[in-house]
């Protein structure tokens, strides 16, 4: 059974301009998802379906057999998908970081050792504790968005959405919330559903969806959906740049593979190229 | 205009002590007229407080520190700072959160009213189009409008015009593409080179994205605690591999691709732009 | 604006920092209202007050210097209410006279008195939310206004929103400084100018202030959502509010510190009257 499923979704903010246009898709048990798309293309508000934070105008939205759309539910829900924003400023209740990372499971009525217990746990799995009776004001952004995701780690759900979570932070900041994901991901085998537009980000992904104008217009692994040049430029999307050099070294004559997203395998395949030629 | 930092010391909150931290610690710095400089370093080297500096928005507080962006002597107690604001133009990170007024028109007039306010009319009016224009935005469709019903890429646009309308010969921006989408990005960068040829004589970027700084800048400076550690042309400062590695700091791509090749023994000499970078592998093809 | 300091907690393990903090809350009102209680030119009083802040700051393990600076933030507040006192008593003996200026005795003892009075509230009350942290405070002010609860005071959510707002004044004074930079690199002037130019130079300012902050409402309100936020129904705590050992010795303190300044008061009194 996919951990989350959408059948035939459509969504508006208001009643003229369709948000989400016939959307289904499957995501499942411990996979790594990207999902990327132009500004506006209805990505954001994809995350927002997935914990029934919106509600579905038609179609339906299922997380582990629970309806997304069905208010007794919905805190189930929420329980099971945790969302991380953009901005970490605005997402941290609390001027201390473990009565922030408290907030969720106080939510939930759980007990106060269990609190206790849930707050070493998240601090753990984002790499803080040092940082546990500290001021979030007084952290970077990566630190601060570390902690963001404690603080949804602690309602313990089995998939995590970043919904462009990594776009405010310097590239250090970006490192250390991507690592955390990763391990989440590799470790204790959560969902990760990863919504951003850097596209050394999707690379790693198992599975990528494209949004373009509120609908999936393409979906694949990564090699398959770079693979497809022309839709890319289309839907307002970039190549890796690595991918990008290769093209235009295959423009001019250096004939290598041109499937490369990464600078290793660009490289490798350069020095490949090179070595043919001495022979 | 050239730009001449000598000897720049700053610290904040210089009278209480447990705060006190040293943002800038003698940095002396020469960015000619015509250039595309960019700045890069770790959050927290310094590189804000730098730029921040070059147009009044912190003023000098070490007596040894001077500062001479054309005839302006930041140093002087005495300095024009509204006619410095003029001549260098600052773009803040997210720009379009600053947008105020109620029409596009009114806000980016907002600056010329301020530096120019004998302006007639009709010559605002000029301005303010050719600004909007210059910016890829169509003047007829947008004046009229709130600024808050256009799209991101569009207010942030607007914001760029807000400034350049004042005719800078120095424009400063921090972080010029952050938040906007792959299309946006090309686009943005695509503006402030054409803003570049046309325009604003001398750009200076803040930025942490090393593929922007490799392909558009043509000389860079390397900020760490305060200090300055490198200043050369891309090529040069990112050959300092150690430097980079030591400060943290990422390589842009095509510096990676040489740089592993190099370990392989297989010596590429190029600019770090996507283009000269196809350029120099294929010469080197061709020599085999 | 980074060393902006009332109101900020200052982590440390101390008896105070453990003591419950509906104790610390109303310990503190009633360290205020002892403090207003000293009569007129009662400095013992004040010796006494100033020797309870002594206590519970050696109690807290936060730096005197760090309760002290607390002060600088109202330091101009101070300087004016102790000018008014100088210069608009006229009454007893005159000490310094120059062409219109005249201070007298009572002038200067009425402008420590208020010296006295403003800096000892605020040293008690900075201690307070140096030694709290702003949802221990929110707890306490919701448990201790919990009998509103009955005239339908929505308890929970006063409580809530007083430490978001706590949360968020350092990230919106930061923003106000980056809004105001960017628009003085526009031109803009806040300095001079008429009262109504500068009411006028504020709106740049003000309008993204507000935009910006409707826009942070919008994404926290999401991510509160996000995290099974549900009010206060079924809502448990983490950190528990409890009655120690210590919130009675400060209970006790307190009270003598009370009994003693009325004390005073009676036999100051009675020492006038006889």
């Amino acid at each position: 059974m996919p951990l989350i499923q959408l059948e035939n979704v459509n969504f508006s903010y208001d009643k003229n301009i369709d948000v989400i246009k016939n959307v289904s898709l499957s995501i499942f048990e411990g996979e790594h998802i990207a999902i990327i798309g132009h500004n506006g293309s209805g990505k954001s508000t994809l995350a927002k379906l997935f914990n029934g934070l919106v509600k579905a105008d038609s179609g339906s939205v299922k997380v582990m057999g629970l309806d997304c759309s069905d208010k007794k539910q919905v805190y189930d829900v929420r329980k099971k998908v945790g969302v991380v924003f953009q901005n970490p400023d605005n997402q941290l209740i609390a001027s201390i970081v473990e009565d922030d990372i408290a907030f969720g499971p106080e939510n939930l009525g759980v007990n106060r050792k269990e609190i206790a217990e849930r707050i070493d746990f998240a601090l753990k799995s984002v790499g803080m504790e040092k940082f546990r009776h500290s001021s979030p004001t007084r952290l970077s952004g990566g630190q601060k968005q570390r902690i963001a995701i404690a603080g949804v780690l602690a309602l313990k759900p089995s998939v995590l959405v970043l919904d462009e979570s990594t776009a405010m932070l310097d590239p250090q900041g970006r490192k250390e919330v991507l690592e955390v994901a990763k391990k989440l991901n590799q470790e204790q085998g959560t969902t990760i559903i990863n919504i951003t537009h850097y596209m050394d980000e999707v690379v790693n992904a198992d599975r990528v969806y494209v949004m373009s104008n509120g609908e999936i217009v393409l979906s694949g692994t990564p090699q398959e959906i770079f693979s497809d040049r022309e839709k890319i430029a289309k839907y307002g999307l970039e190549l890796p740049l690595s991918t990008t050099i290769a093209d235009e070294l295959n423009g001019v004559g250096v004939n290598i593979d041109g499937d490369v997203l990464t600078e290793e395998q660009l490289s490798k395949n350069i020095e490949n190229w090179l070595e043919g030629l001495c022979k | 205009m050239q730009v001449e930092v000598k000897n720049l010391t700053y610290t904040y909150s210089e009278k209480s002590k447990d705060l006190a931290t040293r943002a800038l610690d003698n940095v002396s710095l020469t960015i000619n007229e015509g250039e595309f400089f960019g700045i890069i370093g770790q959050t927290g080297s310094g590189k804000t407080t730098f730029v921040q500096h070059l147009n009044g928005l912190i003023k000098i507080t070490n007596e040894n520190s001077s500062i001479q962006i054309g005839q302006f002597k930041l140093q002087d107690k005495k300095c024009d700072y509204l006619g410095l604001r003029a001549k260098v133009g600052m773009v803040f990170q997210y720009p379009e959160h600053q947008l105020f007024a109620e029409t596009v028109f009114e806000d980016v007039a907002f600056a010329l009213k301020n530096f120019e306010p004998n302006l007639s009319e009709i010559e605002v009016q000029d301005r303010v189009r050719s600004a909007i224009e210059m910016v890829g935005l169509n003047y007829q469709k947008v004046k009229e409008k709130s600024p808050f019903e256009l799209s991101g890429g569009q207010k942030r646009r607007v914001a760029i015009a807000g400034v350049i309308v004042a005719k800078p010969e120095v424009l400063v921006l921090d972080e010029p593409a952050a938040g906007l989408d792959p299309q946006g990005k090309k686009d943005f960068l695509e503006l402030l080179h054409t803003l570049h040829k046309e325009f604003v004589k001398t750009i200076i970027i803040v930025s942490h994205d090393m593929n922007v700084i490799s392909e558009h800048c043509t000389k860079v400076a390397v900020f760490s605690s305060g200090r300055i550690c490198a200043v050369g042309t891309p090529k040069q400062v990112f050959s300092d591999y150690e430097l980079i590695e030591r400060l943290n700091l990422d390589l842009p791509t095509t510096a990676k691709i040489i740089k592993k090749l190099s370990a392989k023994g297989i010596e590429i000499d190029c600019d770090l732009t996507v283009k000269d970078f196809v350029r120099a592998i294929k010469d080197k093809g061709e020599r085999l | 604006m980074k060393d902006f300091s009332f109101g900020q907690y200052y982590p440390a393990k101390s008896f105070v920092h453990r003591m419950d903090a509906r104790a610390k809350i109303l310990i503190s009102i009633a360290y205020i209202v002892a403090v207003f209680l000293v009569g007129q030119f009662q400095f013992m009083g004040f010796l006494a007050c100033l020797l309870f802040v002594l206590i519970a700051t050696i109690c807290s393990k936060v730096p005197f210097l760090k309760v002290l600076k607390s002060i600088k933030g109202i330091l101009f507040l101070i300087i004016i209410s102790a000018i008014l006192q100088l210069f608009f008593r006229s009454d007893g003996k005159v000490v310094f006279e120059w062409t219109f200026i005249r201070i007298t005795d009572m002038g200067l003892l009425n402008a420590g008195f208020i010296i006295a009075r403003i800096t000892l509230v605020v040293l008690g009350a900075s201690l307070l939310t140096y030694t709290t942290t702003p949802v221990e405070l929110a707890d306490g002010i919701e448990s201790l206004l919990y009998p509103l609860k009955w005239i339908k005071f929505p308890v929970h959510e006063f409580a809530l929103i007083m430490s978001i707002a706590l949360r968020f004044i350092p990230t919106l004074l930061e923003e106000t400084d980056r809004i105001m930079k960017a628009q003085k690199a526009r031109g803009a002037n806040f300095e001079s100018g008429n009262i109504f130019k500068k009411i006028k130079a504020l709106i740049p300012i003000l309008i993204p202030l507000l935009i910006s902050s409707f826009r942070r409402a919008d994404e926290l309100a999401d991510a509160m959502d996000a995290r099974c936020y549900s009010g206060s129904k079924n809502r448990t705590r983490f950190k528990k509010l409890t009655f120690t050992y210590r919130d009675l010795l400060g209970t006790l303190l307190i009270a003598g510190l009370i009994t003693g300044i009325v004390f005073l008061n009676i036999t100051g009194f009675l020492m006038v009257t006889l």
